[in-house]
């Protein structure tokens, strides 16, 4: 069914939105598995804003849901995978979980950009980029591919690599750091302005990670995207973030400003995710890994708190009653026992005030933590 | 297109190191095979030159006669030791020369395999290409269409297809298309009153004569492309860059080629390999529709006790098998440039 009269025809290919960055409003969002036992939810109830212009991170554990979220921005749910409930709507595009076939392919690349985790292999093995550049302009009815090849050199150059070269090169002839460069080529040379860059430093060395965050950064900028970065790593979102929302089981159970989402963590799993991070400088013992293991599709609870198995502040409310999310300041943070108080007289704080220490970290201490893949 | 330059590519001297390399060693592979192949053939119980003797005296020869006979027939006696034999038939096969048949005598084997060779080549490479046309085909629809009744059908056609011995298949067909619907000829390579020559009317006998064994060669492989097929689109569907080319907003065709390109890539070598085994592979074919092909003459040789007929036979076999294992290696250089970039950087 055709929802907005979005134009996407080739011959003028920029600007067709009045351009700059989109809003995005996913509300309501679930998805569920097909699997034996019935349809699990991967995702359940999600309400989520990317403001126009910001780098929103989402942080969560193998299996939160977190990658399931960002498939569904492209509503590209992967069978048996699929959107139950909700809506995600994208300034200039209306809601995309309603589009279909052409238009929904249209949509994709030219308006939505998706970059993959870079150990992935997101090139066709057999192909030369540039040939799979040219599949991209003509997929895009682009009727200047000699432009599109100057874009993507361009764009190539300006994150340090060779263009020419790299656009000749296959996929087993580029290192990891530079495959993510030519994923993220791929999401922004036909000038999609809300990108969604999944994992985009796992599997990268410490150097390279950087060089991509900071290019991360410098594009976002540069080209005023609304961007969103899926991770499991708190430094990287630390590091390039405007707000943050924390997922675990399916659900967001914190989101807000990064720094006072980092730097004051409310919900438990937050506090237990920053605790898990080791420090450079201090005692290892300080690094405290959360007890328990994340819950999978079959074991998430089906009513209740999706983390009251590992939580330490956990009361009987938490096993029958799903918390609702709720305001705190900028924030939102779905949890029972932060709830009622204003939030900031630090809910919690006394029944494991042990294992607090006195300065909570601000973000930028996180960012000075080794990067462990610890969670 | 100017757009990307094209590199020089510094393979092509590994590559042809690499051919030299498999050149030397298939010869080495075929010596050791034919010296194998001759002693095992020598020591088959049964001579026929002592058969043919006996018969000739059964026939009421004398033996003096009978040896004089038999020594005219050949145009040897073979009383020398293996060694001596072995020596004289591998100096023989530098010339090419294989020998003479025992049981057709006063023919060259070389000639008996070339003229048998026609009737094989043909027929079977009809067949197998056509099968791997098919079954690629029939495969990439079985492996998208997986989870709907099209796909099981293609899929149990397929298994069912592979398990099914040729012979059986080659009894069914016959029994089918010459018995109970009798519309094809069920022996032969052309009817014998039509003068062969470019006619019309015998190149379609032939063409006839052959479809009976051609449709069971393609049935017989044609399960086991299907399965190959329908294997590898699983599981380069399952591959991340197709998922990203399809978040890209690639057209459905574009990413159909990606699909298929990718995984049709290490079919090119099974389908090399088989071709090998087009020598040899033929045997019940040729003999339940009295195809005169390598099968039946191996078969023929075998019960004549026909040593140098044997050996000839055996020997192109060998040969066959072993280049069709280096054109599968090369050609996988040739078409991945994954290997064959990591042929030029070894």
């Amino acid at each position: 069914m055709p929802s907005t009269p979005s134009d996407t025809r080739a011959d003028n290919p920029p600007d067709t939105l009045g351009r700059g960055a989109p809003g995005v409003r996913i509300s309501g969002l679930s998805v569920v598995y097909r699997t034996p036992a019935g349809e699990l939810p991967a995702v359940r109830g999600i309400d989520l804003e990317l403001p126009p212009g910001t780098i929103t991170g989402v942080v969560g554990e193998s299996g939160s849901g977190k990658s399931t979220l960002a498939l569904s921005l492209l509503n590209a749910v992967q069978p048996p995978g699929r959107i139950s409930a909700g809506s995600v709507e994208i300034d200039g595009l209306g809601d995309v979980v309603t589009l279909r076939g052409e238009e929904l392919r249209r949509a994709r690349g030219r308006h939505v950009g998706y970059v993959f985790q870079a150990a992935q292999n997101s090139l066709n093995p057999l192909k030369p980029v540039g040939k799979q550049l040219l599949d991209l302009g003509r997929s895009h009815g682009v009727a200047d591919l000699r432009g599109l090849v100057r874009e993507a050199r361009d764009l190539l150059g300006r994150m340090g690599l060779d263009g020419a070269r790299v656009l000749d090169s296959r996929q087993h002839e580029l290192s990891g750091g530079m495959r993510q460069r030519v994923g993220i080529m791929f999401a922004l040379v036909l000038n999609a302005h809300l990108v969604v860059l999944d994992e985009p430093t796992t599997a990268l060395d410490m150097i390279t990670q950087a060089t991509i965050l900071r290019i991360i950064r410098e594009v976002h900028e540069e080209r005023g995207l609304t961007t969103l970065v899926i991770t499991h790593d708190l430094g990287v979102v630390a590091e390039v973030a405007d707000r943050l929302a924390v997922m675990y089981g399916g659900r967001v159970v914190e989101q807000g400003p990064t720094r006072q989402v980092l730097g004051e963590p409310l919900h438990p799993y937050t506090r237990g995710l920053i605790q898990a991070i080791p420090r450079l400088v201090g005692d290892i013992g300080e690094a405290r890994a959360l007890p328990g293991r994340p819950p999978t599709l079959a074991t998430i609870p089906a009513a209740g708190c999706v983390f009251r198995e590992r939580c330490p502040l956990r009361t009987d409310v938490c096993v029958t009653q799903e918390p609702p999310e709720v305001a705190h300041g900028a924030r939102l943070v779905a949890c029972h026992a932060v709830e009622g108080g204003t939030g900031e007289d630090r809910a919690g704080a006394g029944n494991h005030g042990g294992q607090d220490g006195a300065g909570e970290p601000e973000g930028r201490a996180v960012t000075a933590g080794a990067r462990e893949e610890q969670v | 297109m100017v757009l990307i330059g094209v590199r020089a590519r510094p393979g092509a001297i590994a590559v042809a190191r690499r051919l030299a390399g498999h050149l030397a060693r298939g010869l080495a592979m075929i010596l050791v095979v034919t010296s194998i192949n001759f002693v095992i053939i020598r020591n088959i119980p049964g001579d026929p030159i002592a058969a043919r003797y006996e018969k000739l005296v059964e026939q009421g020869m004398s033996p003096d006669q009978a040896e004089r006979a038999t020594a005219v027939l050949y145009g040897f006696l073979p009383r020398g030791s293996l060694w001596e034999q072995y020596v004289d038939y591998m100096g023989g096969l530098l010339t090419l020369d294989l020998g003479q048949s025992l049981s057709t005598p006063g023919a060259e084997v070389t000639g008996m395999l070339a003229a048998a060779a026609t009737w094989t080549v043909i027929p079977v490479l009809a067949g197998t290409l056509l099968s791997f046309l098919l079954g690629v085909t029939m495969g990439v629809y079985a492996a998208i269409r997986r989870s709907g009744r099209l796909g099981d059908v293609l899929a149990i056609s397929g298994s069912l297809l592979h398990g099914v011995p040729q012979y059986v298949l080659a009894l069914l067909l016959g029994a089918i298309f010459t018995t109970l619907w009798p519309i094809l000829p069920g022996s032969g390579t052309a009817d014998i009153m039509i003068e062969p020559g470019l006619t019309a009317e015998y190149v379609g006998s032939l063409a006839e004569h052959a479809t009976l064994p051609v449709l069971t060669y393609a049935l017989a492989s044609y399960g086991g492309w299907i399965l190959a097929m329908k294997s590898s689109v699983v599981t380069v569907l399952g591959d991340d860059f197709i998922l990203a080319a399809e978040l890209r907003g690639l057209t459905r065709g574009i990413v159909f080629r990606y699909v298929a390109r990718n995984a049709i890539l290490p079919l090119f070598t099974i389908l090399a390999l088989s071709l090998g085994l087009l020598f040899g592979g033929a045997i019940f074919i040729e003999r339940i529709f009295t195809y005169p092909g390598l099968g039946l003459l191996l078969l023929d040789s075998i019960t004549g006790r026909d040593y140098a007929l044997m050996g000839g036979a055996f020997l192109l076999i060998t040969v066959a098998i072993v280049i069709a294992n280096i054109v599968a290696d090369m050609l996988y250089t040739v078409i991945d440039p994954r290997v064959r970039s990591g042929e030029e950087s070894a």
